[in-house]
């Protein structure tokens, strides 16, 4: 119990420059790649009117957030941004989901893995503003209401990068950790097999979704 | 001046009173409610009175729980332990009694009000009586998870080991455990009971969307829970870490300001995501063809709504980790 | 407990942080909530306007965040400035 915030390191100088590799989320997101590649090349596998399962989930996947995104950015726009928000919820749920199996731990559960989510989520909304409103109007929408409000909405903008990364993380990591507390306290009898269900898989998809969400309505908010 | 001995008994008795004290307000409330409703009810339809009673006084049942729990805490304060011989169990006794009693408010409440929607739905419609009093024991249950959270910490502050914890800054760790969850349990017990609430009125008018509006129901529900989530998180956090004994101020602060942020953090996003569950869930049962928008925008909105408890997260985890 | 000197002021520092962000967030919780619960009325009644009325309740409560904001830059500048 008392390893509960170690964290398998590799640490090496290259040039003078100190690098630090958390080899377990590495290692773990590189097996949810890998799933997802594969299940990539299997539902495109004799693709065809009468579809083999995985081209039926890929579909399913597919249709739901095709709507979401164009509901939400309009059909011209909805082209380019659907790839994005469609890979990573399917990213975030199988990472959510891996830690129901034995021996595997969610990526999520490292601070890394959100926040760069977060943060590319972020840059790729005000990369897409400045794009396409110029960026007069970019900054000036920083001093409605008022002028002297654009500190504070600078500040909400990186809030909400903060608040949509700790949100998934919080929730991961303190998922996982009050299954092993649980666990260690009933002596794994019983209560384990429903705490993974409604934590590890319930909130994990429902964590997945809504970072998903938020990200696609800030891009949204941004471009529109 | 303080006798080890005095001080642990009068603690516990201090703790007991606490848990029954505070885990008496939130059910009495709700059962009230109930109450109230169920007299309501029987002024439409007086005939009724067999069945409304008897949905009444099993709401009122589930609502009771919370208190019972907070009461069987008291019982085990006040007539467990043995021979105390360190001043610091002092400390574990206040804060189980604190984790239950606090935790019992919010229950209690939420678990009122569907009792009392489960009367008023089954006049409306006695065809549907059924269906209605599942989703009425289906919420209400739910609605029960914040005071078992609160529940846990008060056993675990009750039957763990603590003689080895050091006085200073041990003190605070512990107080700050019942704390953290006691009083982060409270938002989303009403919270989660405003969404039950809706979810019982909504069958009962529209019974055809029963499969529509439970399923928002408990997507809601389950995410009303993390803002006790994480007052349950910093709770264990202060249990399970290790403490070295450190007789200065800022080092009983910390956990206390951690157990402080992270509590109080939970009060209002509870009630607010509940809030936006009960509405999200009224209007599923009045226009089930707009379900995925409905729980689309319930989500974004519950979301945002628990930004603020997550940056009370942050502060309380940079007050135990990195201070 | 040594109480006095330079300890006391970072000590208190810290429970004030925890107060502030704890009872800080009571506020905006309810209003958002409030908020979005109002917006998912809004839809319930015309699903047809569900993104203007979405954006319309994101403004809200970008604006109702902000004394949560305040609240938060004063926890972290009693945490790591005081």
């Amino acid at each position: 119990m008392e390893d509960l915030t170690y964290v398998p390191q590799l640490t090496f100088e290259i040039l003078g420059v100190h690098l630090v590799f958390n080899t377990m989320t590495i290692l773990m997101t590189w097996i949810v790649m890998g799933i997802l590649i594969v299940f990539g090349i299997l539902a495109r596998h004799k693709i065809g009117i009468i579809p083999n399962p995985f081209q039926v989930v890929a579909e399913l996947f597919v249709k739901a957030f095709y709507d979401l995104t164009e509901d939400a950015l309009g059909p011209d726009l909805a082209k380019g941004y659907f790839p994005l928000i469609c890979s990573l919820f399917m990213f975030l749920l199988l990472c959510n989901w891996l830690g129901v199996i034995p021996y595997l731990h969610e990526p999520t559960k490292d601070l890394n893995t959100p926040l760069s989510l977060g943060i590319l989520g972020f840059v790729i909304a005000h990369y897409s503003g400045i794009r396409a409103k110029g960026f007069g109007t970019y900054a000036k929408e920083y001093c409605e209401p008022i002028f002297f409000m654009a500190p504070l909405n600078v500040i909400g903008e990186i809030a909400k990068v903060v608040s949509i990364s700790f949100r998934l993380y919080g929730n991961i990591m303190g998922g996982s950790i009050i299954i092993l507390v649980v666990s260690h306290l009933v002596y794994s009898l019983v209560l384990p097999p429903l705490l993974l269900m409604f934590f590890g898989l319930f909130v994990g998809t429902i964590q997945a979704f809504v970072f998903t969400m938020l990200t696609l309505v800030y891009i949204s908010l941004q471009v529109k | 001046m303080w006798e080890t001995i005095s001080l642990v008994t009068a603690s516990r008795f201090l703790g007991a009173g606490l848990a029954i004290g505070f885990g008496a307000i939130g059910a009495a409330l709700g059962e009230g409610y109930a109450a109230g409703l169920a007299n309501e009810a029987l002024s439409y339809r007086p005939l009724k009175s067999g069945d409304v009673l008897k949905n009444m006084l099993v709401g009122q049942a589930i609502a009771e729980s919370a208190a019972i729990f907070a009461l069987v805490i008291a019982i085990l304060l006040i007539f467990g332990g043995g021979e105390p011989e360190h001043a610091i169990l002092a400390w574990p006794a206040i804060g189980s009694g604190l984790a239950m009693g606090l935790s019992a408010i919010g229950s209690g409440i939420g678990a009122g009000l569907p009792a009392g929607a489960v009367c008023v739905g089954i006049v409306r419609q006695p065809a549907s009586a059924n269906k209605t009093l599942t989703t009425m024991l289906i919420g209400s249950a739910v609605c029960q998870t914040p005071a078992i959270f609160g529940m846990v910490i008060a056993f675990l502050l009750l039957f763990l080991d603590f003689s080895q914890l050091p006085l200073y800054p041990g003190w605070a760790t512990l107080l700050g455990a019942g704390l953290a969850t006691g009083i982060a349990a409270i938002g989303p017990g009403v919270g989660n009971g405003l969404t039950a609430m809706e979810g019982v009125t909504g069958v009962a008018r529209n019974p055809g969307t029963y499969n529509d509006t439970n399923r928002t129901m408990l997507v809601g529900l389950g995410i009303a829970q993390s803002t006790a989530i994480y007052g349950f998180l910093v709770s264990l956090m202060l249990l399970f870490q290790t403490v070295e004994p450190n007789s200065a101020l800022v080092a009983s602060m910390a956990p206390l300001g951690a157990a402080c942020a992270a509590g109080f953090g939970g009060i209002g996003p509870g009630m607010g995501i509940g809030y936006v569950g009960a509405s999200a869930v009224r209007w599923v049962a009045r226009r089930p063809t707009a379900t995925a928008t409905l729980t689309r925008t319930m989500l974004v909105g519950m979301a945002v709504t628990e930004s603020t408890a997550i940056y009370a997260l942050i502060v309380a985890l940079l007050l135990l980790i990195v201070v | 407990m040594d109480i006095g000197g330079p300890d006391f002021i970072k000590g208190m520092a810290f429970l004030g942080a925890g107060l502030a962000m704890g009872l800080g967030a009571i506020g905006p919780g309810v209003g958002e909530g409030f908020a979005a619960g109002k917006a998912c009325e809004a839809i319930g009644k015309r699903p047809e306007e569900a993104g203007l009325l979405t954006r319309t309740m994101l403004v809200g409560q970008a604006v109702s965040e902000s004394t949560g904001i305040y609240s938060l830059v004063i926890a972290l500048l009693l945490l790591f400035v005081v």
